[in-house]
């Protein structure tokens, strides 16, 4: 029966318009029938009539009452304010366009950037439960050391002791050659303990993942490989598990294939290999080196267990530990971190918290744009909302149309910039750090989408609240005197939209200040010399077997090889190696050192630099000048005597008031009390990690005393990108068939990569603020006109009674002028307050800086100047005779 | 109010149009206009029913599934939309018959005693 009755209503709904049309033509033949019996009592056909419908009352209303019988009448009422409005919209197409462009890139930008938050900050780690996923460190605060990897028996000691980590695993990694089944490449190979996988939470997506029975030595060789590396490289073979593949000329079986949306955290590449710490040659040789701190360890938390408790046992067992070792472990204590904070860094979380303040920013601009537009609509519509007032609407109810109007709106600007959001999103992935681990793919998903649509609701709503508001409560009997050139109503709607016009003007105004202090900065960045002159010089990776080349000798007499075969090519010459090289890893080799001679450092206060390990040729090639002493020279082998050469900042903080040339220090990689090195050249600084940051102390030391198993290849040549690329594979072919050689790029592009971030940024903030400043314009432009087609009755008499065009036009722009200068003021005071937010992004400019204030000041205030030019020109112009008859 | 001093007619008394609209169906179908006069001519033209209560009550009985409507031409060639009883309607109108038969049965009642 209940079941019934709600299908009736619901067909009731679909047949509306029948249903309105069979009630009339039902009330037509009850009139009819009631005038037929009126005629037949004797009265003419058109009495009858008349008298029938007097007698029948208001067949409109009865039809209302009827249709609310069935209880739609919100649904209906509001499908007809839906109807009225999209009318209404459709009237004034230019008001619409423009209302609803302003929304869409309000809701655009803020949507997209939005989306890229939701993925990098509130779901940065793609793995299940990620919340319980930590990292655990060890410090020593006696040696200043405040956060550093496990040693070898800490991490047993943790994974074996503990009673809060479901799981416990260490990575690292070791980029390895992948040979066998075409060209020989390089593949990212994270190197783990077998819980790595348990202690992310994945499982494969063939096979297996690794067994304990995998981590001790002399466990069989095995492999896990990521899904799109078997898709490239193996063409997704479904037989692939049990098959074996040659890692460094070493042959392992693969067990395992992980799915695509696995990353290791800290591993951008989409293209991966697992292998177990014991089979890596150069971690598993770390493994019995005592007091070592090399392992990045990750620890899942057991359910319900807390932070504080993990903290707590760590501290118990850091001190267990420094009993057991009183020589390696004294002084340390241990600790955990959650993982996602380590993924993203704060630099990266202010960075995009910055620009999700600056799109907040452009949408107030853009709401309050539409406020005004609302406003300026209203005071047209005045007279309509009057009469319809009069004809017994309820206010309440014209209330409610015009807020579904506004509402409408929203909905269509927030569908524009939804759309205008996804054609964004694709690129967005270029504002993060090229090594960040952006694990979860950022796209416009549900969440977003809520976002975008709550947010333009609100905005919608809270900003057609006023207009709405002023519509209805204005004095009837006024609204209906009220011709459209001439308003009553106007004085207090004006003042809104004049203020409304300074908030646009004062949140430009802190945009283009943000712009500007970036802009700046960027500048500035460019314009700083690397130290090194990377024009027309290319880099290319080497990196060498270590199975097939094991000796440090083979490595040496490798190198020599190649860079002479290259340098016996005229195109070629000019070719050095280097470990590593400024922009790639420079500077993730930091090492301690002892000045001969020197008092015996604090611990941890003691001298720290650079470590590159160079061929002879590198500082030429790479055009560094030498200050003092020599270069190295191929005499410096492995036979003579340790030198080094040190850069001018090392001089300036070590060797202050002394001559460093003929000093001995010592520090080696890994460290080496033994051998002491004797300092033969000074040369000029490199800027190694970002142009931003100042040049650090570096010390080079030769290849052939301190060789590699590889390394970066850095060639100066005239020739063409493929030439180059050409001679440098067929030398190393030449040597070795299975040598790959990978990452070849210009040398610049390394350097232009490391600005890459401040570019984007510089970037977006500007395109922020000429958005904003667009609208503040329109804004000022809206106002002002609205002030003086309101004005022309006034202004007709002031020219009637004798003042001159230009006075008009001075009154008017003066007009305008306040209303900017007003914005302005209270802009820049907000700016000064939201600079300091920049404070880390900023290079060599200070949140202060005058230059870039007073130039947006005066960008500002010449747009909003010539935006007020237009109808204060209007104004000027005004013919007094037909002023004073819109009387 | 004027028309009731005018020709000496009442309104329905509240609560029971249903019940009269839904005896004066069960002698079969009916437009909205045989309706009214019927319950005016049966009632010794004293009830008058108005047409703002009647169509807005034949809704009702349309969403309760008392009564069914169809369009059929009329006695004067007009095409009228006819009413008529459902088996539910029926029920109904048994409930309401002898709902009011105890009503009416106690108010004299109370008239008798008083």
């Amino acid at each position: 029966m209940i079941v019934g009755e709600m299908w009736r209503r619901l067909i009731f709904l679909f047949r509306n318009a029948q249903f309105h049309r069979e009630l009339e033509e039902e009330m037509e033949h009850h009139v009819a029938m009631k005038a037929e019996a009126r005629r037949r009592q004797g009265l003419s056909p058109e009495e009858a009539r008349r008298a029938a419908r007097r007698e029948f009352g208001n067949s409109l209303l009865l039809r209302e009452r009827s249709s609310d019988e069935w209880g739609w009448a919100a649904i209906e009422s509001f499908m007809q304010d839906l109807r009225h409005g999209f009318r209404m919209l459709r009237k004034a197409p230019g008001f619409t366009a423009v209302a609803i462009l302003t929304f869409a890139l309000g809701i655009g930008a803020n949507t997209a950037m939005f989306s890229m938050i939701d993925a990098v900050l509130l779901h940065p780690l793609p793995y299940p439960q990620a919340s319980q996923l930590v990292l655990a460190y060890t410090a020593n605060q006696q040696a200043g050391i405040a956060e550093s990897p496990l040693t070898y028996p800490d991490f047993t000691e943790i994974r074996d002791e503990n009673r809060v980590f479901s799981a416990v695993a260490s990575m690292g990694i070791h980029n390895l050659t992948l040979t066998g089944r075409g060209e020989p490449s390089i593949v990212s190979t994270v190197v783990v303990t077998p819980q790595f996988f348990s202690v992310l939470g994945v499982q494969p997506l063939l096979g297996r993942a690794f067994l304990p029975a995998d981590g001790p030595r002399g466990a069989a060789p095995v492999a896990i490989l990521s899904e799109n590396l078997w898709r490239s490289r193996f063409g997704a073979d479904p037989k692939i598990v049990g098959s074996s593949v040659d890692l460094d000329m070493r042959a392992f079986t693969i067990v395992g294939v992980m799915p695509a949306g696995l990353r290791s955290p800290f591993v951008p590449a989409s293209e991966q290999v697992w292998i177990p710490l014991v089979q890596d040659p150069l971690f598993s040789s770390w493994m019995t080196v005592p007091g070592r701190h090399w392992m990045v360890t990750l620890a899942r938390l057991k359910p319900g267990v807390t932070r504080t408790q993990a903290e707590a046992q760590m501290e118990a067992l850091a001190a267990r530990l420094a009993q057991k070792f009183p020589a390696q472990n004294a002084g340390w204590t241990a600790g955990i971190r959650p993982l996602e904070s380590e993924v993203i860094g704060p630099d990266v979380r202010k960075a995009l918290l910055v620009l999700l303040g600056a799109v907040g920013l452009l949408l107030l601009v853009a709401c309050a744009n539409i406020a005004s537009l609302l406003l300026a609509r209203a005071t047209v519509r005045t007279r309509e909302m009057a009469v319809r007032t009069a004809l017994g609407a309820p206010r309440a109810r014209l209330a409610r149309q015009l807020l579904t109007e506004s509402a409408l709106l929203g909905l269509l600007g927030a569908l524009a910039g939804i759309a205008l959001a996804f054609a964004c999103v694709h690129g967005m992935h270029s504002l993060l750090p090229p090594d960040m681990p952006s694990l979860r793919p950022i796209r416009v998903n549900g969440e977003v989408l809520a976002f975008a649509l709550a947010l333009s609701l609100a905005a919608s709503v809270l900003f057609g609240f006023a207009p709405a508001l002023s519509a209805v409560s204005g004095n009837l009997h006024a609204g209906l005197m009220e011709s459209p050139g001439r308003s009553t109503t106007a004085g207090p709607r004006l003042r809104v939209r004049s203020a409304l016009a300074a908030v646009e003007i004062a949140v430009a105004m802190v945009l283009l200040v943000g712009a500007g202090l970036l802009i700046r900065s960027f500048v500035a960045l460019t314009s700083v010399s690397p130290g090194f002159d990377a024009r027309q010089a290319w880099q290319a990776e080497i990196s060498l077997p270590r199975y097939e080349y094991s000796t440090p000798d083979q490595w040496v007499a490798f190198s020599n090889q190649f860079l002479s075969r290259l340098q016996a090519e005229p195109g070629t010459k000019d070719a050095a190696f280097g470990v590593p090289l400024p922009f790639f890893v420079q500077g993730d080799v930091v090492l301690g050192v002892r000045i001969v001679g020197n008092p015996p450092s604090q611990h941890g206060a003691g001298p720290m630099a650079h470590y590159v390990s160079i061929s002879p040729d590198y500082f030429r090639v790479m055009s560094i000048p030498l200050f003092a002493g020599r270069f190295f020279r191929e005499e410096d082998s492995s036979a003579a005597p340790r030198v080094a050469i040190i850069s001018r900042a090392f001089t300036h903080r070590y060797f202050p008031r002394e001559n460093p040339l003929g000093r001995q220090l010592v520090f080696g990689f890994p460290p080496n009390t033994q051998v002491s090195r004797r300092i033969v050249g000074v040369v000029g600084d490199v800027r190694d990690v970002s142009l931003g940051r100042a040049p650090a102390p570096m010390m080079y030391v030769p290849f052939a005393q301190e060789p590699f198993w590889g390394g970066t290849l850095v060639l100066k040549s005239p020739l063409s990108a493929s030439s180059v690329n050409a001679a440098i594979r067929q030398a190393a072919a030449s040597i070795d068939p299975n040598l790959p050689v990978t990452n070849f790029q210009p040398l610049q592009s390394a350097v232009g990569a490391s600005v890459a971030q401040p570019r984007l940024r510089a970037l977006l903030l500007g395109l922020f603020g000429a958005l904003a400043l667009i609208l503040a314009a329109a804004g000022i432009f809206g106002v002002l006109s609205y002030s003086v087609s309101q004005r022309t009755n006034e202004i007709g008499i002031r020219l009637a009674l004798g003042a001159s065009p230009g006075s008009i036009r001075k009154m008017a722009l003066a007009e305008g002028a306040k209303v900017g200068a007003v914005g302005l003021g209270a802009g820049a005071l907000a700016a000064l307050a939201l600079a300091r937010l920049l404070q880390n992004e900023l290079y060599s400019v200070t949140v202060r800086d005058p230059a870039t204030f007073v130039g947006a000041g005066v960008l500002l205030g010449a747009v909003a100047l010539a935006a007020c030019y237009v109808p204060a020109r209007r104004a000027m112009r005004v013919d007094p005779a037909i002023a004073l008859r819109h009387e | 109010m004027g028309r009731r001093t005018e020709n000496q007619k009442i309104e329905i008394p509240p609560g029971t149009l249903y019940m009269l609209i839904l005896k004066t169906l069960a002698n079969g179908q009916m437009h909205g206009y045989g309706i009214a006069q019927r319950i005016h001519q049966l009632s010794g033209e004293v009830l008058q029913v108005e047409e703002g209560s009647l169509y807005p009550a034949l809704q009702r009985m349309l969403i309760k599934g008392w009564v069914v409507a169809e369009w059929r031409p009329s006695e004067n060639n007009r095409r009228a939309r006819y009413y008529s009883l459902t088996k539910s309607g029926q029920k109904q109108l048994g409930a309401e018959l002898s709902e009011f038969d105890k009503v009416i049965s106690a108010i004299h009642r109370v008239i008798e005693t008083a």
